[in-house]
């Protein structure tokens, strides 16, 4: 087994586990920290696919700041271990479970059936893949991608005032 | 696939080493703090324990290790045992992505000083060192203490606001040298200050290339970021001793908490390490180039292998030099300004430094697009 | 699930890592973050596995950047990023806003729109 595989198998694994817990774990701090954690893994995965950028782009952004504000404001509500953490009607959940597993049997059935269809390596690519595709990628968002780029700008400004303005109360947190 | 193996035990036992390096230089940092506050405040400060009391932190560590474990009653005991770990983590991680000395030539192989390379260092660096929130969080909300509680969050805004600021301030850096790559950015800023701009070329032979004279607005924002980032004096509101009796480590005695200790001083040499990358310099000696260290090395020793570990050793001598300035400065500091408001600290954050650091950034934009024109 | 999947597959499967082994894993992730969604009733716990629905579609993304050869999957990935950071805002505010009024983020006590 080399190196890379073991890599692979190493993270995908812990990837697995702890997405499940997001989703398992009763106390919700728990489950965001889960949640982190998978997007660290995430980012590691990301540099096994040569995409170190993306990877450091998704500790910041995912891990440092989008987590941080899913904790913060678990911890501001203090939230302990819950009763009602799942739904409640038995039937119901059954078939919520039993759907997502049909979906996951489809999804993971169809990747199997064509898989020998399905690249295997690396083939013909535009741009080398093998080394570092941080410059390739500003080059490519700076110029093909400019105007969605720039509407994301916008969307970010939208959305920092909207944030703003729904979280905003006149008493503050302690308002009555 | 032998190769692969020799590579990999070679950057374990880096880490290794890094991290070492690391926590080794802790105690000489605290017994630095202590004396220097000490002189600073006219003490004497610790004297007793060995020569100019530098055995006071063993002393300190063997008390330390047999203090009583104890779990505050609320505590989460999984959170409130994790978050010491969690606060070396980080610091750990970023320091070994630094270049630390110049790389180590033995016959064909090629041994840098540095825990490992990555190619977007910076990125990587950011990414690591704003994990350590998570620490603190956990920290926080693990005690079940509310001034612990208040603490983190405090801490946490204050980390996120800044961490903004820090990451604009880099982005001017980052704009002049053109790469992510730490060791490349130290090698752009070897020999004197040299630039053309608009068909000039300038030549300032008394003056280091280094990034600081280019970015000065930028490495003033980056330095005062990087206070705030690691919670050190005069922004350390998360541990406000009037307010919050200790901020997020209030319920924390003993071993852990010195974990939290070395965890805060890593920080502080992280931001130094850095501040010396991008803008003093990294491992390279003003006024003297790395050619004319190697032909003077040469010259010394007998052997190109022997030549070549000398030249590391002189850089990594300089690096550590700068690291102890700015470290003094870091203590300096602390000792001196008084604490900010909680308030005016957010404001500082991000009424004055986010925009400036904006500013730095178009400005640096601009004038690299007239002078490359 | 998994192990008769394995059958189809060849049987170098666990030695040889390529484009199929991060879509299974990419699709488990998802899967499991809408069992999240689903299942889940703390709203906060809700946006966190809409969270990782959008990292496991990252994750397939890039994988096909990279075995692809087209760095589009990344530029996507970026844009996903940037959603998912304002869709968290935004959700959060929500979120904040509702417990306010109700002292709690259980979508069990706010389904009535009694008010």
């Amino acid at each position: 087994m080399s190196p890379d595989v073991f890599l692979f198998w190493f993270l995908a694994i812990l990837t697995v586990i702890s997405g499940l817990m997001v989703v398992l774990m009763t106390n919700p701090v728990f489950s965001a920290l889960s949640l982190a954690m998978t997007m660290v893994l995430i980012g590691a995965l990301f540099v096994t696919l040569n995409a170190t950028f993306l990877a450091g782009v998704q500790l910041i952004v995912y891990a440092g700041a989008v987590m941080v504000l899913f904790v913060m404001v678990l911890m501001l509500f203090d939230l302990k271990n819950e009763i009602y953490a799942f739904t409640r009607g038995k039937i119901s959940g059954a078939f919520k479970v039993g759907s997502v597993g049909i979906l996951a049997g489809l999804v993971i059935g169809s990747i199997g059936l064509t898989a020998s269809t399905l690249l295997q390596s690396s083939t013909a690519p535009l741009v080398s893949m093998s080394g570092d595709t941080t410059k390739d990628l500003g080059k490519i968002l700076f110029s093909q991608y400019l105007l969605g780029f720039e509407a994301l700008g916008a969307l970010l400004l939208i959305v920092a005032v909207g944030a703003v303005a729904l979280a905003r109360s006149k008493g503050g947190t302690h308002a009555k | 696939m032998g190769n692969d193996i020799f590579e990999i035990t070679v950057n374990c036992v880096k880490l290794i080493i890094v991290f070492l390096l690391m926590v080794q230089a802790v105690p000489v940092l605290v017994w630095l703090e202590r004396r220097g506050s000490a002189f600073i405040q006219n003490r004497f400060g610790p004297n007793r324990v060995g020569p100019l009391g530098l055995l006071q932190l063993l002393a300190d560590a063997v008390k330390f290790l047999f203090k009583e474990e104890f779990i505050p009653e609320h505590g989460i005991r999984f959170l409130y045992y994790g978050a010491p770990v969690m606060a070396l983590v980080p610091a750990t991680l970023a320091f070994a992505a630094i270049p630390l000395g110049y790389p180590l030539q033995w016959d064909s192989y090629i041994f840098r000083i540095q825990g490992f390379e990555v190619n977007v260092g910076i990125v990587y660096v950011l990414g690591a060192s704003s994990l350590a929130v998570y620490s603190i969080l956990m920290a926080g909300f693990g005690s079940g203490n509310k001034y612990s509680l208040m603490g983190a969050l405090r801490a946490t805004a204050q980390v996120v606001s800044y961490e903004l600021a820090l990451g604009l301030a880099i982005v001017g850096a980052i704009l002049l040298y053109g790469t992510f790559n730490l060791t490349e950015m130290v090698a752009a800023q070897q020999g004197s200050l040299q630039f053309a701009f608009m068909g000039h070329a300038v030549n300032l032979s008394w003056l280091p290339n280094w990034g600081i004279f280019y970015q000065p607005l930028g490495a003033v924002i980056f330095f005062a970021a990087t206070f705030a980032e690691s919670n050190r004096l005069p922004f350390d509101l998360a541990e406000g001793e009037a307010e919050l009796v200790a901020g997020f480590h209030t319920e924390y005695g003993g071993f852990k908490m010195l974990l939290f200790f070395i965890g805060e001083y890593g920080h502080m040499m992280v931001g130094s390490a850095l501040m010396i990358v991008f803008y003093l310099g990294g491992y390279g000696i003003p006024g003297v180039t790395i050619p004319e260290l190697q032909q003077w090395a040469a010259g010394v020793t007998s052997s190109a292998n022997a030549a070549s570990a000398l030249v590391s050793l002189i850089t990594f001598v300089s690096f550590t030099v700068k690291l102890a300035v700015f470290m003094w400065i870091f203590i300096q500091v602390r000792w001196t300004l008084p604490r900010f408001r909680y308030d005016q600290l957010m404001e500082l954050g991000w009424k004055t430094m986010l925009p400036w650091a904006l500013g730095n950034t178009i400005l640096t934009a601009i004038v690299l697009y007239i002078a490359k024109a | 699930m998994r192990a008769r999947k394995v059958a189809h597959m060849p049987s170098n499967f666990i030695l040889e890592v390529g484009l199929p082994h991060y879509l299974v894993l990419s699709s488990l992730l998802f899967v499991t973050g809408m069992a999240g969604v689903l299942l889940r009733r703390n709203a906060i716990v809700m946006m966190m596995s809409i969270e990782l629905m959008l990292n496991a579609v990252n994750l397939s993304f890039v994988a096909f950047s990279r075995y692809l050869g087209l760095l589009e999957g990344q530029v996507m990935v970026f844009f996903v990023m940037t959603i998912a950071a304002a869709e968290a805002a935004v959700g959060l505010a929500l979120v904040v806003a509702i417990f306010k009024r109700f002292k709690e983020v259980n979508i069990r006590f706010f389904e009535h729109l009694k008010g």
